[in-house]
């Protein structure tokens, strides 16, 4: 894997129409510009093991989550959400082959020439035009189509939904409307699918009301019923609005992308079942091979090497990694750690490899690698300076050798 | 004249503050449903012209256009105008708790002025917010919610104000959301003195209170 970069005399052209016709519509976090001088290469070899890894490691995940589902005596140690808890007990008729499953796993090159995988992004994975037009405008922009080529996430995912909702079926894309870092996500999404034939809504996760196992929009101006709901709003967050109208949500067949059933391995407690996964012949060798030791916070105590990260955690927040902390933040985090351990784990620090930019510079990669029903689908990347690639961090368009 | 054009008048390459010129309201510039006949006009600002203010950066918070006019009225006395709206557009035919479109018109009737304008290098920032941003409160659970606060990583950090003399803030606007608070009280502690002016009166210097328990981000 290496950095090329953008050439300077096209970087601003090149932003701005990142901006303006790929949806990066959040181009600077406090001080820092979030959109890289640079494209991530991966090497043809790279991208045969990283796919073989990553349709393993999928594979695990999804056999493991069904089968939590059909036994959720064994949830405790997730430390779920008690609302959500409450409601799972509900999945009593998920039928994979009805829904789109969407992940992405957070792949790190290693200074021991392996790979890491810090967390799955199980429930809400972001970064769709990243992951789509942003290669392809690097591409371009580079003019090295004769040496590389690119994934494109848009189309994988259309073709997925295409498969499960009827020709011109209402899609609600169900989101945080008061954010527009969500919205940038599916108005993206959106537009791919309107060009594709579905009606498309835009609306908000109580705008949606479950009854007798369908979906109907309520939203002003827009009822009527729904043929899937794309959600984008956090299970723990969308728990919180109106759970009358979810009642029926966990048991609908509607489809949905992504089904509760991802929040099993949504909590990054999730490793602390692989033990009775495996007694009842779950494997999770991958997992093993590429997620550092994970413990329980009470039994990492007096260990070296160990960072904390919250279960519920999202985009590198909120992660015990003492350099990377600005101000009090790491005093805060070990605090909420020694007060709410069970909202946390220890994970046995990885050596990252880092990337070389043209000067010199140092760059710590975290490449993000979509699956959709079980396929790898796209990567996305995000490169930063510090030890931990957090929303301060850049995105980075992913190419792919296309070797002799 | 084209979006990236529009924003590109709002953010001219290469000068200070205008990386923080959100492209939220230029990006759906085409998306307005609306027939707006919109009419900027000449308001008057509190006057910032007092030395003390040499090296005060400007927040105006006031609704709507309104915020536009007066960050306009600041940029004809030399300060930067920067557009912090974020709020989007809501899905057609629906009810909304904010009309960011009406803001979005307002900066396209603002490039007249913006595009006239010379500003020097070192031109201090005035930072235009919708107060109405904050408008969370929906009639109907039906209504389509695009209210939007302002975080703190939507704005320069205090020590980029410090680095570009910058020791004071000044709010201009009818009161100070709480959204807004959290990030001032950030600046305070960071020893950047918050200064607030209503209506055209004299801006008076005010002690942020410490964000209650579960608001601080």
């Amino acid at each position: 894997m290496k950095l090329i970069p953008i050439p300077k005399d096209k970087y601003d052209e090149y932003k701005l129409t990142l901006m303006f016709d790929c949806y990066k519509w959040d181009p600077q976090y406090l001080d820092h510009n979030t959109v890289a001088p640079y494209a991530v290469v991966v090497t043809k070899e790279e991208h045969k093991e990283l796919v073989k890894l990553i349709e393993a490691i999928d594979a695990e995940t999804t056999a493991a989550e069904e089968y939590i589902n059909q036994h959720q005596e064994l949830i405790k140690p997730l430390a779920l959400p008690k609302r959500i808890r409450r409601e799972l007990h509900k999945i009593t008729n998920y039928e994979r082959d009805k829904h789109v499953r969407l992940k992405r796993y957070d792949f790190h090159p290693t200074v021991e020439g392996k790979w890491a995988v810090s967390e799955v992004n199980s429930d809400v994975p972001g970064g769709y035009a990243e992951g789509s037009l942003m290669p392809k405008l690097a591409l371009d922009t580079i003019g090295a189509g004769d040496k590389y080529w690119c994934m494109n996430f848009g189309e994988v995912m259309v073709k997925a939904i295409s498969g499960k909702v009827r020709p011109g079926g209402r899609i609600m894309l169900v989101h945080c409307t008061s954010y527009s870092d969500d919205r940038q996500v599916m108005q993206f999404l959106g537009d791919r699918l309107k060009e594709a034939g579905f009606e498309v809504l835009y609306g908000a996760a109580d705008h949606v009301k479950y009854e007798n196992g369908k979906a109907y929009s309520i939203l002003d101006g827009n009822e009527g019923e729904l043929d899937m709901v794309y959600r984008y709003t956090p299970l723990e967050w969308m728990i919180e609005m109106r759970r009358k109208y979810y009642k029926d949500y966990y048991g609908s067949t509607v489809p949905t992308c992504n089904h509760p059933i991802a929040m099993y391995a949504q909590t990054k407690r999730f490793p602390l079942l692989w033990d009775e996964l495996e007694r009842n012949g779950i494997s999770m060798a991958t997992w093993r091979e590429l997620l550092p030791e994970t413990l329980e916070v009470k039994d990492a105590k007096g260990k070296e090497g160990y960072i904390y990260k919250p279960a519920c955690g999202r985009v590198g927040d909120g992660i015990s990694i003492k350099e990377a902390c600005i101000g009090n933040e790491y005093k805060e985090i070990m605090k909420d750690v020694k007060w709410h351990p069970k909202k946390y784990l220890a994970q046995k620090r990885f050596n990252p490899q880092p990337l070389e930019g043209e000067n010199g510079e140092k760059y710590n990669v975290c490449l993000g690698c979509y699956t959709i029903d079980g396929k790898h689908a796209a990567y996305y990347a995000r490169i930063s300076k510090s030890m931990r690639i957090d929303s301060s961090a850049a995105d980075t368009p992913v190419l792919i050798e296309k070797g002799e | 004249m084209t979006d990236k054009e529009i924003y590109r008048i709002w953010a001219p390459l290469g000068k200070r503050w205008s990386e923080w010129v959100r492209p939220v309201p230029f990006v759906e510039i085409h998306e307005h449903s609306k027939a707006y006949s919109l009419t900027l006009h000449d308001v008057p600002v509190p006057d910032l012209s007092e030395d003390k203010f040499k090296d005060a950066a400007i927040i105006v918070d006031l609704p709507g256009a309104e915020s536009v006019e007066a960050g306009l009225a600041y940029a004809r006395l030399g300060y930067r105008p920067i557009p912090l709206f974020n709020g989007t557009i809501e899905q057609s035919g629906a009810r909304t708790t904010v009309d960011n479109q009406s803001v979005g018109m307002a900066l396209v009737e603002g490039v007249k002025v913006v595009r006239e304008l010379d500003l020097k290098e070192e031109a201090l920032p005035v930072f235009m917010l919708d107060s109405n941003r904050l408008h969370r409160h929906r009639i109907d659970v039906t209504v389509f919610d695009n209210s939007w606060d302002i975080y703190a990583h939507d704005m320069p950090s205090a020590d980029y104000f410090i680095k570009n003399n910058i020791h004071k803030i000044v709010v201009v606007g009818d009161f100070i959301g709480r959204d807004l608070r959290k990030i001032l009280y950030g600046f305070q502690k960071k020893k950047l003195e918050i200064w607030f002016a209503k209506d055209d009166n004299e801006p008076k210097k005010i002690k942020v209170r410490k964000p209650l328990w579960g608001e601080v981000e």
